[in-house]
């Protein structure tokens, strides 16, 4: 990892001049994360701010916020897509996507605008990918070195029927079924067509990597459930409603 | 198994694989045109529905009617409901559009 470190800051300096030349497999220039956002006014910069200072390139997908995100957003170094009218996070994702793909990325993780995904999840899932042999890494709190901090005992019940219901419809071999954390190769990205622009997006993506037949694998990442992301609008029905998107979501295959 | 019983089960099973399979927006005239013309002639002619009723297994002309009044509607629902899907997903190429056309970029460092 250390040689990797060293190597891979070479390459980033050289990138900056020349992105073509890298040397690195995982450039710097070349790995994007897209972060849908609506309304997040409260967790957005601190969110995007680490990201944006990083090697990796950043595209926020302003899913119709009723406020300025270019403005919340100003000095950062990050790409800003502003639907309209309000989609849905599957809709912002498949933005956030193809914009990333027209900017010639060769990795796109996919991560959440309110701060329950670390950041340092991410080299976890691109390692995956580059030396794992795998065209999607999908992020897991229950697997082995996950975490779900302080996640509400409702929403972890909701998670496990999800996931034992998806296991009996799915040749997919999976521990968590509703994670926005994920990587993908740019020829991977390329072949998803999000139509589901609501929540069901999640079972949409998992039943797509099955269909075209993507090189998977599971990366234990740590999800943390704080005060701020429960809140908002996260109530008891809303463990039902995940539920209800994850089972119909199964319909689209 | 009474006649009425099979057909109802064939006008389900036919407008399934005609949902799925056989759409097109001349058929879909033609079946609305179809159940328009037996609402008229049902209207005209009431005492044949109750002929026709009775020679499937149904007491009354008006059960028949109702029977097949609820298969209209259920296609009705499905045509207006794919109609509607239809238009959410031009709503979201168009807004997609314009996010991507009016992308802002970084500010140079």
């Amino acid at each position: 990892m250390a040689s990797s470190a060293v190597s891979s800051q070479r390459a980033g300096i050289a990138c900056i001049e020349n992105p073509i030349a890298s040397g690195d497999v995982v450039s710097s220039y070349t790995t994007w994360v897209v972060i849908p956002a609506y309304n997040e006014d409260g967790s957005l910069r601190e969110v995007v701010s680490p990201l944006a200072a990083s090697r990796y390139r950043v595209v926020v997908v302003d899913d119709g916020s009723q406020f300025p995100v270019q403005r919340l957003l100003k000095g950062l170094n990050v790409s800003i897509c502003r639907h309209v009218v309000n989609l849905g996070q599957g809709a912002a994702l498949q933005t956030g996507i193809r914009y990333a793909l027209s900017q010639g990325a060769r990795y796109i993780v996919t991560f959440d605008a309110d701060g329950q995904h670390d950041p340092e999840d991410i080299p976890k899932l691109l390692d995956r990918l580059v030396h794992g042999g795998c065209d999607v890494a999908l992020g897991s709190r229950f697997l082995a070195g996950g975490a779900a901090v302080d996640i509400p005992l409702l929403r972890k019940i909701v998670l496990h029927v999800a996931l034992f219901i998806f296991r009996m419809t799915s040749g997919l071999k999976l521990t968590d079924v509703h994670n926005g954390l994920r990587a993908f190769s740019a020829e991977a990205a390329s072949k998803l067509r999000i139509t589901q622009n609501g929540m069901a997006h999640a079972s949409q993506i998992l039943s797509q990597i099955e269909r075209n037949r993507f090189r998977y694998g599971e990366v234990p990442v740590r999800i943390v459930y704080t005060d701020y992301s429960l809140a908002k609008g996260q109530r008891v029905s809303n463990a039902f409603n995940i539920l209800w998107e994850i089972l119909t979501g199964g319909i689209w295959r | 198994m009474t006649l009425i019983q099979i057909i109802l089960l064939s006008l389900f099973a036919f407008l399934a694989l005609y949902l799925i399979y056989f759409r097109s927006r001349l058929r879909d005239r033609l079946i609305a045109v179809l159940f328009f013309l037996i609402a008229v002639a049902a209207v005209l002619f009431p005492d044949a529905t109750t002929v026709i009723a009775q020679s499937v297994g149904v007491g009354r002309g008006t059960d028949l009617l109702v029977y097949l009044s609820i298969v209209a509607g259920i296609f009705a629902v499905l045509l207006l409901y794919g109609k509607i899907s239809r238009c959410e997903r031009l709503q979201t190429e168009l807004v997609r559009e314009l996010a991507l056309r009016d992308a802002s970029i970084p500010p140079r460092e």
